[in-house]
């Protein structure tokens, strides 16, 4: 097939401000690769900004933001939340859930009638629809209107909600384009060999100043530091970090600080406390300059398809360390050998030691993975590749 | 003579290298008991969904929890940071502490006790799974030593 001319990417949420995603971000850094190779484009995604919410916060309509076309649809609001929270609960604890049971999670999950309508009777104009992730309704329900158009980015964890039988017809898309070989590999796994034959395309950045001193100036902190950033919460592995500092701090005496950067509530041990800066929501530079100036980044998440922020931190100079039990993260690490990968909390005392001590490790960790990252995930290199995988 | 992981090369780190070289490192600590602290049993609460396959590190964990297992009601320094009368408040709180404790006593002590037995059942659950999975490994050894890994001899062929 010929270069596509009018390409629709949907979301449940469009990164802007504080609705910030990983998922989100990746669309629609995708959505401005294919406007910058000449695509007619269109941004498709509810009204809702908070994923715990999904409240309708936006008004509905078209509007230009960041330099994309983005249109808004209501969420259905007759969703039925306890239900849908009912089953959820037994498909994360690993519970049997019945075929009418699957159905009833996806119908209660996050929809918008409105978009879907909109997707059926405009659909004929688009040549390709970018659909992710997963893990949401709508995107199962948009999936399903035109496969033979459909481009799915589906964002797969090896998590409970992977293994739900019904989610399975996304596979059948006409592309599934994924982020990271660990993911095609964990998709060829539970979907089968035809897997094996998709794109990995991911997501592209770009250089960026930083000022390392600049949040040591503003939060008076005179010791080093372990960043995370991001959205805190268990599965991302934000207590297990709060938890690991917190008894680092505890058995070796030593003075590390935790700051964090992102939305949602920290759970932490009262004793680091004191030795936390919750940051909250801060713009990119900001964000950026904490990085370079932590002396690692640590990223706890087991459920990663990409690892957008690991790229950031060796982009800003500073090292990762991230959990073994995340396949893409230690690939990242291993591949690009500027990070280091723990399973438990010996490794990570060991680790943090080492880092703390031997400063000349953690810069060559630090200069590896930036050179990493500017050698594969360009901007222009990623495009190209996006466009390869689009004429499929 | 070795190389030490510390050496940087031309080519910049081995990240690999270094974490094989920590995890030796761990392993070793690990048997001296370095880790065997009921705070690292605490901090490991939320990594035991991530690890459930690494049976080492469920051993290691009950470990950990044997030093984790009794309420804390040890003494602890009482302090006062109000200048007036501190001698006076630091008497007052010391005086509660203790009725505290002794009225506690049966609530506490009973929960040390359950916290124990319940350990104790859920080691013994671990030994007894890991004992009988250590048996049916060796039978399954035994037998396929007997009719061949692909279980050919186990059939015999079927004619034309």
């Amino acid at each position: 097939m010929p270069k596509p001319r009018t390409i629709a990417f949907i979301t449940p949420r469009f990164a802007d401000g504080p609705t910030v995603g990983g998922a989100e971000t990746l669309l629609k850094t995708q959505a401005r690769y294919a406007i910058e190779n000449g695509i007619d484009v269109t941004f498709l995604t509810t009204c809702a900004q908070n994923h715990h919410t999904w409240k309708n916060e936006v008004s509905p309509g078209t509007r230009v933001v960041d330099g994309v076309p983005v249109e808004f649809f209501p969420v259905d609001e007759n969703r039925d939340v306890e239900t849908f929270h009912a089953i959820q609960q037994r498909i994360s604890r690993g519970l049997d859930v019945t075929r009418d049971e699957e159905e009833a999670w996806i119908r209660n999950s996050v929809n918008s009638t409105a978009l879907c309508e909109h997707v059926k009777n405009a659909g004929e104009h688009y040549d390709r629809l970018v659909v992710g992730p997963y893990l949401f309704g709508l995107c199962y329900e948009v999936s399903r209107i035109f496969p033979d158009k459909t481009v799915f980015v589906p964002c797969l964890h090896d998590e409970p909600f992977a293994y739900v039988k019904t989610l399975r017809s996304i596979f059948d898309s006409r592309i599934i384009m994924f982020n990271s070989f660990s993911e095609r590999d964990l998709a060829k796994r539970l979907f089968g060999e035809a897997m094996a034959k998709m794109p990995v395309v991911g997501m592209g950045l770009r250089p960026f100043e930083t000022d390392a001193s600049a949040i040591v100036r503003e939060l008076g902190i005179d010791s080093p530091y372990l960043l995370y950033s991001g959205r805190r919460e268990s599965l991302k592995g934000t207590p297990l970090l709060c938890a690991y500092i917190n008894t680092f701090r505890e058995r070796t005496q030593r003075d590390v600080k935790l700051v964090l950067t992102g939305t949602g509530h920290v759970d932490a041990p009262p004793a680091l406390v004191p030795h936390m800066h919750d940051l909250g929501f801060v713009a990119e530079q900001k964000k950026h300059d904490a990085m370079s100036g932590a002396l690692a980044f640590c990223h706890p998440s087991v459920n990663e398809s990409f690892g957008i922020v690991a790229l950031e931190a060796w982009l800003a100079g500073t090292p990762c360390l991230v959990h073994a039990c995340s396949d893409v993260l230690r690939r990242h690490c291993r591949e690009s050998n500027g990070g280091l990968w723990f399973r438990y909390y010996g490794e990570f005392e060991e680790q943090l030691m080492m880092l703390l001590d031997h400063r000349d490790i953690a810069t060559a960790l630090a200069e590896s993975g930036r050179r990493y990252v500017l050698e594969n995930y360009t901007h222009e290199a990623v495009s190209a590749n996006m466009m390869e995988a689009l004429k499929t | 003579m070795k190389a030490s992981i510390f050496d940087i090369g031309a080519t910049g780190v081995d990240a690999a290298k270094i974490v094989d070289s920590i995890r030796e490192t761990v392993a070793e600590k690990m048997r001296q008991g370095v880790y065997t602290d009921a705070r690292v049993a605490r901090a490991e609460r939320t990594n035991l969904e991530n690890l459930r396959d690494e049976e080492e590190f469920h051993s290691f964990y009950l470990e950990c929890l044997r030093d984790a297992v009794s309420v804390d009601i040890s003494d602890f320094d009482i302090l006062e940071r109000r200048l007036r009368f501190s001698g006076l408040f630091v008497a007052l709180k010391k005086t509660i502490w203790k009725l505290l404790k002794f009225y506690t006593y049966r609530l506490w002590s009973q929960q040390n006790l359950v916290n124990g037995l319940l350990l104790s059942a859920v080691e013994g659950t671990e030994n007894g799974s890991r004992d009988r999975i250590q048996a049916l490994e060796a039978r399954i050894a035994k037998l396929e030593a007997v009719v061949g890994k692909d279980g050919t001899a186990a059939c015999p062929s079927r004619g034309p």
